[in-house]
């Protein structure tokens, strides 16, 4: 557990060597993120039961898109809104988001064989055999969603991402701190644009996931065999409920001289060791409520695209 | 609802433009994704013609940066280069090198 606190969250003053996310990290995370906020795991599902008791409650604009969700569509319909939530997760299908398919017996032992070098498998160890399903397929794809973007990262590791370029995915805490990005190879320099946020709590996280690939505008973009798609932008409300919002956090640049522009140039001329401009200034994001998703894709391995990663956006900040 | 800036004007001024480089050159884009835009711009295909726009497009901009519409260009690519025109700029070298705008 040591070696996480060392992570970027906590003062390290222990040896370089074994600076290095290992195994207990799923422990170790818990650990650090009670002295730092509280942990909203576990009551995502009660608001979920909160929401679908009231009518239309976190009903998106999810109409079918072709014959193979006729049939799910048909049972959403049969069961009311409760069902269209709660089932949501259960019928993910990986196939259609570009994923390899996994089974839940085979998703619960993938989280047990890596969550030691994979800390953000740890995060739903404990979770639905859907959720881990869902976090499965995505760790056995090439987007970065679940390993930037949700519940392992703590608030602390985001300010310190779009204050200094500390990518949470790079698990080499010396790589870390020379803002070396932990998922493009070849020790490239980290990036971030004005936000760093995530999506809390992990059954959470997977409904996002699972609801967006019903929407017809996500699902076009997924089915697409193009060379690209575009970033599609969903609001929170849609795709979590109307209290979704309440499991986002996050940290966001500050202006300088009235310029975001300017804060991002000289975010990265500070971090390169420029001391000409002014040291970056960050906040924690007020409220998400009214907010957006804005989710991105990247060519599958498979047919058509998959997701590439899942950016939460404040009402007054919108990133894509 | 508040959407990008192509989805609320896809027709609209640099639409194709400010999608591409949101897709292609947002530091949240995939691992190579500028990469593979710079492939797909140097050996566009005759009938490319979402590319052939984009160049179009990214022609004028830099020819006149404040036809840009506003802050649209930075909320989708959120780049470090100072300005709307450093960004054109370092794009245009990087796909089209020498080539007058």
């Amino acid at each position: 557990m040591a070696e996480l606190r060392g992570a970027g969250d906590e003062p390290d003053d222990g040896d370089a060597s074994v600076r290095r996310l290992a195994a207990d990290a799923g422990d170790a995370a818990g650990e650090v993120r009670s002295r730092h906020e509280p942990s909203p795991r576990a009551e995502y599902a009660d608001v979920l039961r909160q929401e679908t008791a009231k009518p239309n409650a976190g009903q998106a604009d999810m109409s079918p898109v072709d014959a193979d969700q006729a049939g799910a569509d048909q049972a959403e319909t049969d069961q009311g809104p409760e069902a269209s939530i709660a089932d949501v997760l259960e019928r993910f299908d990986p196939r259609r988001a570009g994923l390899p398919e996994v089974s839940r017996e085979d998703a619960a032992a993938y989280i047990e064989e890596h969550m030691a070098d994979r800390p953000w498998l740890a995060l739903v160890r404990d979770c639905s055999p859907d959720a881990q399903r869902v976090f499965v397929a995505l760790d056995q794809g090439g987007g970065h969603a679940h390993i930037r973007h949700d519940g392992w990262v703590t608030e602390e590791m985001n300010e310190r991402r779009v204050k200094n370029l500390e990518d949470p995915a790079q698990l080499d805490l010396e790589k870390r701190e020379a803002h070396l990005d932990g998922i493009k190879g070849g020790n490239q320099s980290h990036r971030c644009g004005v936000l760093a946020t995530r999506i809390t709590d992990p059954e959470a996280f997977a409904t996002a996931v699972a609801r967006a690939a019903e929407h017809p505008d996500v699902r076009a973009a997924l089915d697409s065999t193009g060379p690209f798609s575009v970033p599609v932008r969903l609001p929170i409300s849609d795709v979590l409920g109307e209290d979704g919002y309440k499991f986002c956090a996050g940290s966001q640049l500050e202006p300088v001289n009235g310029s975001m522009i300017e804060a991002v140039a000289n975010r990265t001329a500070w971090v390169q060791g420029d001391r000409s401009v002014p040291e970056p200034r960050t906040r924690p994001v007020g409220t998400f409520e009214g907010g957006t998703l804005t989710f991105t894709f990247r060519p599958s391995a498979f047919d058509g695209h998959e997701f590439n990663t899942i950016l939460v956006n404040p009402p007054d900040t919108q990133s894509i | 609802m508040n959407q990008a800036y192509w989805a609320r004007n896809p027709q609209g001024p640099f639409a194709t433009l400010i999608a591409l480089t949101a897709a292609y050159c947002h530091p949240e884009a995939y691992d190579g994704a500028y990469a593979d835009l710079t492939a797909r711009a140097r050996s566009a295909a005759p009938d490319d013609e979402q590319i052939r726009v984009f160049k179009e497009e990214l022609g004028e901009a830099l020819a006149d940066p404040s036809r840009l519409p506003d802050d649209e260009l930075f909320k989708a690519v959120e780049f470090d280069d100072g300005s709307d025109e450093a960004f054109l700029r370092r794009l245009w070298r990087d796909l089209y090198g020498d080539e007058p705008a």
